[in-house]
């Protein structure tokens, strides 16, 4: 039996009248994010791992991995004392391990690029960014300028916030 | 006197012999017990891992081990190490590490990205203690 683990976060103030909204627009404030790897763990990513949304999409991180648990944690000094790398005015999230099977789902309000990692995976370079918005958005906070709380392997695998609004998404076939 | 002392040393190594044996009995079938847990009752991991199994290992054996893997019928499958690369770059060696059975069928080795317990890349390396083991341990 597989276990199933949804929570649900509003972030940023906003209230997600989400029965209230056409049916087409509710298909599309929902974006996925698998958490995979390879059956030894050679190697283990978030597919895409890069991803442009509108403000008021809700992500929700799948574990697709069948042999390992991942997490998906903003960063954030909240959370494990770590540099901040979401917008100012957004809060901050941590999924928790989720088990094979498992979901975890966080709804993003505020304009900007938010970057997070897998707790145990980060040495591996297993993080996303996710652009909510564009630049021309009131209250856009940019890429964080920091390089010094993360390691220059996990900064060489955010993709540019430029391809991810280029390209929408971003995944492990772009990466070359 | 030569002979009494030879039949002592004898008597001596059988008895090492069938401790050593005896030990092993007891890690042949799960669950292991103390000072052995259940990786999946003190780490967030999947009770059955494809392609390790059901893990046990003692706590201050980390990263190192062993982990001791069974299949889905409890039976000892085979014995894991998992050593984090930059610890034996930087000169740490794993010596005179316990093994779950002393018959060893094959040994496989390769590089893991990490998961929670030991969360540093690392190598596995896996001796399988019967030509079956690593069909039952797939899935």
């Amino acid at each position: 039996m597989t276990l199933e683990r949804r929570r649900v976060l509003k972030l940023g103030g906003g209230i997600i009248a989400t029965f209230s909204l056409p049916l087409s627009v509710r298909a599309a404030s929902l974006e996925i994010i698998e958490m995979g790897g390879t059956a030894r763990g050679e190697r283990i990513w978030f597919a895409p791992h890069g991803l442009a949304v509108s403000a008021g999409t809700t992500i929700r991180f799948v574990n697709r991995d069948p042999g390992n648990s991942h997490t998906a944690t903003a960063y954030h000094p909240d959370l494990f004392d770590r540099t901040r790398r979401i917008p100012k005015a957004a809060g901050p999230w941590d999924s928790g391990f989720l088990l094979p099977g498992e979901s975890f789902e966080v709804t993003l309000e505020i304009p900007g690029v938010y970057d997070y990692y897998c707790i145990p995976h980060e040495m591996a370079a297993m993080v996303g960014r996710i652009v909510v918005g564009n630049p021309s958005d009131p209250r856009w906070e940019g890429s964080s300028p920091d390089t010094g709380d993360v390691s220059a392997k996990v900064l060489a695998a955010l993709p540019r916030v430029e391809d991810i609004l280029a390209k929408g998404r971003i995944g492990r076939e772009d990466d070359t | 006197m030569i002979k009494s002392i030879l039949l002592s040393v004898t008597l001596v190594a059988a008895s090492a012999s069938l401790a050593i044996a005896h030990d092993n009995e007891a890690l042949l079938h799960a669950p292991a017990g103390e000072p052995y847990v259940q990786v999946s009752d003190v780490l967030p991991l999947p009770a059955f891992l494809p392609g390790l199994g059901t893990l046990f290992v003692a706590p201050d054996t980390l990263p190192a081990g062993p982990f001791l893997a069974y299949d889905h019928d409890g039976k000892l499958s085979a014995t894991v190490y998992m050593t984090p690369l930059d610890d034996l770059q930087n000169g740490t060696s794993y010596d005179d590490l316990i093994i779950g059975s002393h018959e060893v069928s094959s040994v496989d080795i390769y590089y893991n990205a990490g998961h929670p317990g030991v969360d540093k890349p690392h190598a596995h390396v896996v001796l399988y203690h019967d030509a079956e083991a690593k069909k039952r341990l797939a899935k």
